[in-house]
């Protein structure tokens, strides 16, 4: 069907805003102020990429940090001409820009930049969600046997990197250091949660932990996770005493 | 005043404060289960609050974005604001949301088209909402009438109320040429649900409605003028950019209070 005049017209302004300017949308509207046609027309234009570079500022925050602000910047314009945003909620807009920013960053000088914007993402989501209270260690202590199977609360997220980046975005916004390789290099396995309230915490793991957590988050009972995980009996009762204490697990079937 | 997170720590320890009530972004909560809607209500158990959205694109050919209305819905029945409100415009498209209060153009076609998507909204919401007018930097040559004949005529068509934004007006007026007055006088008294004030830019070739300041005197004179037909309307300083301290805040709420104070005491005598 074919589009009416306010269909044709709002397509015209969307489109001069956000890709190329329209030309018939530009002959269709004059100026306010002393403004031409097309110089109005580009206040819209400049406003688009400001408000979603803005975004992915306060989303990306130690990205930027690191980045600098000329080739961050650099970065938000290539990526916002090339991803339009679909939600409602700015906030939601960069999921994708991890990806971008891993291929695009230079891979001797700064091959973590991927992983360090993946767990921005993963702390900004874990900021808005809902904090879910566990079990107290008490009662998690007198339900969970070995053949329990235990449904982590908090929330709780792990993360695994090819690069160690959480030193990176803990250092103080004023801290002008240099990274150097010794920063990054090396793996690293994170987990993000909530204690039942809403700040969210960050734990390091170990590559045992991080394996019986991610057991214990598919579903395998405790003394399986703990198996396959390569945990020694002080690392395992270390990481029930994590679960417990954070209350991180909302309940312990068989 | 405009809850912003910058309030946050100050707001949760409870001060006393001249405040009588706060607006809160409706898309900064209505997605977020964490910090924001925690201090949200927490702020609600002390004062009423406003719902205000940016991103209902209520004069959108396709409407609101799916999903939109009930989420809003979601929100409101957990804040219980004393109103909903959003802006006469639209957003961008479903594909490609522009994120900005895009002006339409004065036709009897987008009378319609407001109307059924705000019909909708208050169908889902189970309440009347209130549109503001937006400023804006560029006019349609198509239009068919002036700027305040749309708003209200939206308004009347979709039984909603109005949220009549001051500095809006003085800022369309001077970038189109038009009176301000003449703009803010033919707004019936009975349609406006809440005012807004705010501070704008004056980028020399046009004004911009940045809310990076307080009103100008202009804006402070249309205000006195226009409360003084509504008196008891609900009015917000809207100040979003380069945020200063509480204080400054809060005596810029107290001043549009004691104006609207001296309307009603007026029309009382």
């Amino acid at each position: 069907m074919k589009p009416g005049r306010l269909e044709r017209l709002q397509r015209g302004l969307v489109r001069s805003a956000t890709c190329a300017v329209d030309p018939d949308f530009v002959a269709a509207v004059e100026g306010g102020g002393r403004l031409s046609a097309a110089e109005a027309v580009a206040v819209y234009r400049r406003g688009y990429p400001a408000r979603l570079t803005e975004a992915l500022g306060e989303t990306f925050e130690a990205c930027w940090r690191v980045m600098g602000d000329e080739d961050f910047l650099a970065a938000c314009r290539e990526f916002v001409a090339r991803t339009p945003s679909r939600s409602h909620n700015l906030s939601d807009y960069g999921e994708t820009f991890p990806d971008f920013l891993a291929a695009r960053a230079d891979a001797e000088a700064a091959p973590f930049l991927g992983d360090l914007a993946r767990f921005e993402w993963a702390f900004k989501e874990l900021f808005h969600a809902a904090p879910r209270p566990g079990l107290s260690a008490a009662a998690l202590a007198k339900a969970a046997r070995p053949d329990s199977v235990l449904r982590l609360a908090g929330p709780l997220v792990l993360l695994s990197f090819g690069h160690r980046v959480y030193g990176l975005w803990k250092r103080d916004r004023a801290d002008a250091t240099p990274v150097t390789r010794a920063d990054w290099e090396g793996p690293e396995r994170l987990a993000l949660y909530k204690e039942g309230g809403n700040p969210v915490f960050v734990r390091e793991l170990s590559a045992p932990e991080h394996a019986a957590l991610a057991a214990l988050a598919a579903g395998r009972t405790a003394a399986d996770a703990l198996a396959g995980s390569g945990l020694d009996e002080a690392g395992a009762a270390a990481l029930f005493a994590f679960l417990a204490e954070g209350g991180l697990v909302a309940e312990a079937s068989r | 005043m405009g809850l912003r997170s910058a309030h946050y720590a100050r707001l949760l320890e409870r001060p006393r404060t001249r405040v009588r009530w706060f607006e809160a972004l409706t898309e900064n909560y209505m997605d977020s289960r964490g910090r924001p809607l925690e201090v949200l209500l927490k702020v609600r158990e002390d004062y009423p609050v406003a719902l205000h959205g940016v991103s209902l694109s209520v004069g959108g050919v396709e409407g609101p974005r799916p999903g939109y209305l009930e989420r809003l819905k979601a929100l409101a029945e957990r804040v219980q604001p004393f109103l909903i409100s959003d802006h006469l415009c639209f957003t961008g498209a479903h594909a490609s949301n522009v994120h900005d209060l895009l002006p339409l153009p004065y036709t009897e076609e987008a009378v319609a088209t407001v109307a059924r998507n705000a019909a909708r909204a208050q169908e889902v919401l189970g309440r009347r909402i209130a549109l503001e007018n937006v400023s804006s930097y560029l006019s349609y040559r198509e239009s068919a009438m002036t700027e305040w004949e749309f708003l209200v005529a939206v308004a009347r068509r979709a039984d909603c109320r109005i949220l009549l934004d001051v500095n809006n007006a003085f800022v369309s007026a001077q970038n189109h040429g038009f009176k301000a007055e003449d703009y803010l006088d033919a707004v019936p008294a009975e349609l406006v649900a809440q005012i807004h004030l705010g501070g704008y830019s004056d980028m020399g070739t046009f004004l911009f409605d940045t809310h990076s300041r307080a009103p100008t005197p202009p804006v402070w004179e249309l205000f006195r003028r226009t409360i003084a037909r509504m008196p008891g309307t609900p009015v917000l300083i809207e100040w979003d950019e380069a945020l200063p301290p509480w204080e400054t805040l809060e005596a810029q709420a107290v001043k549009a209070a004691e104006i609207e104070e001296e309307a009603r005491e007026a029309r009382t005598a």
